[in-house]
């Protein structure tokens, strides 16, 4: 053997040993990474942008209070990717995410059903646990093994709304509701609403639907669809769009028709209708009375919890986009502490296997978390939200609602 | 339906449809002066619509045009984002579009078309990103109570921020007419437009008559999407939208043809709202690809074109 080989030999050895005895300096706990793909640019970019918001101050959270002890106080990581304005590009979001971050535990995403759809195809394939607000049925029908959709579904939203509303009018004025008209967009999550609905739903409930018209969003103008409901005068309103820019053109013409202020009292069923920039875009008066049915909300119990997203934010109230994101981290990173390894099968496996009853997790979600065999979460009870006095407030379940529904008596 | 539903809903589709469509002819006609006199397709105009929505929101929101109150604010807002968007468009065209347009690009392949479809396409997209960087995702709009309140012409209702976004639209398009037809800037423009060499011959400064054709066509879609401001809530990806819709009705009306943009872009605004009476609402702008199609096939001149001018 030349010197020179030896030499290296020699070099390479000492390399190596330095470099083992070093390990314990460098084996500090590495962060543990969970994605969030939301909307970030396009027509949905407010929606993610308030998703993230949740997401970012329960991490900040997580990590101020010493991180996950089970992996030695192991900060947690957000790695966030656009899902843009199309499925296609939130698809792509999702496949680059996963070939960059090999050590992703888990993630959530992507806000509009359409979105999460087309997402969740990748991250079922990569065994990626994956928690989603999403409404749609169809999420949870397709025997799927690593999703877990927080929100009740859209058609158990709709079920439940509807009989709900039916007894706040019947109370209220003394007169049960019998005719009801739907406008809805034709994303997934309002497209499985509806389906409920115009399927026997409305039936079921004594109502006749009379106005049953399906958009394409954006809208252009919002006329000819609310010309059909001045046509008809239904009892009330069902309204399930997905931006905040079509609500608008909606409660404006509403309004211009002389049915806005409750003259035709609305219910929807969307995040968007709960937004701080609806009130800005529409006005106060305009928004009154209208009642929402959404996945969470602000709610008694999470009075800290608001508190400190507000401080961090200065948005004026927690929707439940900025709820939800901040749920997603808490059930992550309680499953990754279950677990005590950042291997992501097992992380699924404890989130299945999970029946939480408090912390910062299930106060965000009123009903607990538990998942049933396809995902869907266990008990989740109906939220309805009604706008009173340019704040939408709580309304059910009664055991949490900041208030009481009001309904419109025109 | 019963037929008295079906002539309210009729009546209203008709007259929705027409005070629509006048914002829409502006915005065409802004497309058409640009396509119509330096022959550039351009995918960032609607980006310059949402400029122009945003340069009305933030005029609009001054104390300089509050003086005007919500109901006469927002409209004199759009039309003084029209001079903002002129000099943007001038720097702009000064910058970038002159180095693939007019003379220095006759000889490059395509006429220069390829390098004007990616430059327009990288400032559009250069402008909604900047977009959200500058103005953030929340959608915004113009406050005004017009577009919450109708007048009553029997059943027919007519949003009064329609209805003066209409009447601004059709003066706005008349006077551009007015300029491009008897002015001498407007005619050097038509003839910059209709034969470059022979205008150069002619001494008219080609380069410049673009400069202008371009400028005027980006502030007067400006001025129609602060027009519209007040009705539609914006964030910075609304061009996309529109850019769609402009491209249809200056194809309907024929290209290089300014005043058949604006006629295509009304009827582009007809079609939308008429096609709701008969066809699901979810289809209303599938309409508006169709009518495209049509066109391309049967009558690729479209209504004001000339027949050497295909589409």
């Amino acid at each position: 053997m030349k010197l020179h080989t030896v030499l290296l030999a020699g070099a390479a050895l000492a390399t190596g040993l330095i470099l083992s005895r070093a390990e314990p300096a460098w084996a500090q706990q590495k962060d543990v990474k969970a994605a969030l793909i939301a909307p970030l640019s396009g027509p949905w970019a407010r929606q993610g942008e308030l998703v993230r918001s949740g997401a970012e101050t329960a991490i900040e959270e997580i990590n101020e209070k010493g991180g996950i002890k089970a992996l030695g106080g192991a900060k947690m990581q957000l790695v966030i990717a656009d899902a843009g304005d199309t499925t296609e590009k939130a698809k792509n979001a999702a496949q680059r995410l996963l070939s960059q971050e090999p050590e992703l535990i888990g993630g959530a995403g992507a806000w509009l059903s359409s979105f999460t759809m087309a997402i969740t195809e990748v991250t079922e394939r990569a065994q990626l646990p994956w928690l989603t607000l999403s409404y749609s049925d169809q999420l949870t029908d397709r025997g799927f093994h690593y999703i877990f959709q927080l929100s009740p579904t859209a058609s158990r939203q709709s079920e439940l709304t509807l009989p709900t509303v039916v007894d706040f009018a019947e109370k209220a004025t003394g007169k049960r509701p019998k005719t009801v008209g739907m406008i809805s967009d034709n994303t997934a999550g309002a497209a499985s609403f509806a389906k409920w609905v115009r399927e026997g739903g409305a039936e079921k409930n004594g109502l006749k639907l009379v106005v049953d018209e399906v958009f394409t969003p954006p809208l252009a103008d919002a006329t000819a669809l609310i010309q059909r409901v001045r046509s008809t005068r239904p009892d009330f309103l069902l309204v399930i769009p997905s931006n905040v820019p079509d609500n608008k053109l909606l409660f404006e013409k509403m309004n211009e028709f002389r049915l806005g202020k409750g003259v035709v009292p609305v219910v929807g069923n969307s995040g968007s209708l709960g937004a701080p920039e609806l009130l800005k875009t529409v006005g106060k008066d305009l928004l009154e009375g209208l009642i929402v049915s959404v996945g969470t909300w602000s709610m008694k119990g999470q009075e800290e919890i608001v508190a400190r997203y507000k401080k961090r934010t200065n948005e004026p109230w927690m929707t439940q986009d900025s709820l939800m994101g901040y749920a997603e981290m808490w059930i992550l990173k309680e499953a990754v502490e279950r677990a005590g390894t950042a291997d992501r099968v097992k992380v699924a496996e404890e989130i299945r296997k999970m029946d939480l009853k408090d912390g910062p997790a299930a106060l965000s979600l009123p009903g607990g978390i538990k998942f049933d065999e396809k995902g869907r979460r266990v008990d989740a009870p109906l939220v309805l939200i009604q706008w009173q006095d340019g704040e939408p407030k709580s309304i059910a379940p009664a055991d949490r609602a900041n208030t009481k529904a009001n309904w419109p008596k025109k | 339906m019963e037929f008295g539903i079906f002539l309210e809903d009729a009546a209203q589709a008709l007259a929705t449809g027409i005070l629509v469509g006048g914002a829409y002819a502006l915005m065409c006609v802004g497309l058409g002066i640009i396509f119509g006199s330096m022959r550039v397709i351009n995918f960032a105009q609607g980006d310059f619509m949402m400029l122009g929505m945003y340069a009305t929101y933030y005029l609009a929101t001054s104390a300089l045009v509050g003086v005007f109150g919500l109901y006469a604010g927002p409209a004199v807002a759009a039309l003084l984002s029209g001079p903002i968007l002129f000099a943007f468009g001038w720097l702009l065209h000064k910058t970038m579009i002159s180095r693939v347009t007019g003379a220095r690009v006759a000889d490059m392949d395509g006429g220069g078309g390829y390098a004007q479809l990616i430059l327009t396409l990288g400032i559009g997209l250069v402008l909604q990103n900047g977009g959200l960087i500058l103005f953030g995702s929340t959608p915004i709009a113009v406050l005004t109570p017009l577009s919450r309140q109708s007048w009553e012409v029997g059943t027919v209702l007519l949003n009064q921020a329609r209805v003066v976004a209409f009447v601004a639209a059709i003066g706005i398009a008349a006077l551009v007419n007015l300029f491009l037809t008897y002015s001498r800037i407007g005619r050097g423009l038509r003839a910059a437009a209709d034969n470059p060499v022979a205008a150069t011959y002619m001494g008219v400064d080609v380069t410049k008559a673009h400069r202008i054709a371009f400028s005027l066509g980006v502030a007067v879609t400006a001025v129609a999407g602060g027009l519209l401001a007040s009705s539609q809530s914006f964030q910075p990806y609304i061009g996309i939208d529109f850019v769609i819709v402009m491209y249809a009705g200056v194809v309907l009306g024929g290209l290089g043809s300014i005043m058949g943009a604006f006629w295509g872009g009304l009827t582009i605004g007809l079609v939308q709202q008429l096609s709701t009476l008969f066809l699901p609402y979810q289809l209303q702008n599938t309409t508006i690809f169709l009518v495209f199609l049509l066109i391309i096939f049967f009558w690729p001149q479209g209504m004001f074109g000339r027949v050497s001018e295909r589409t």
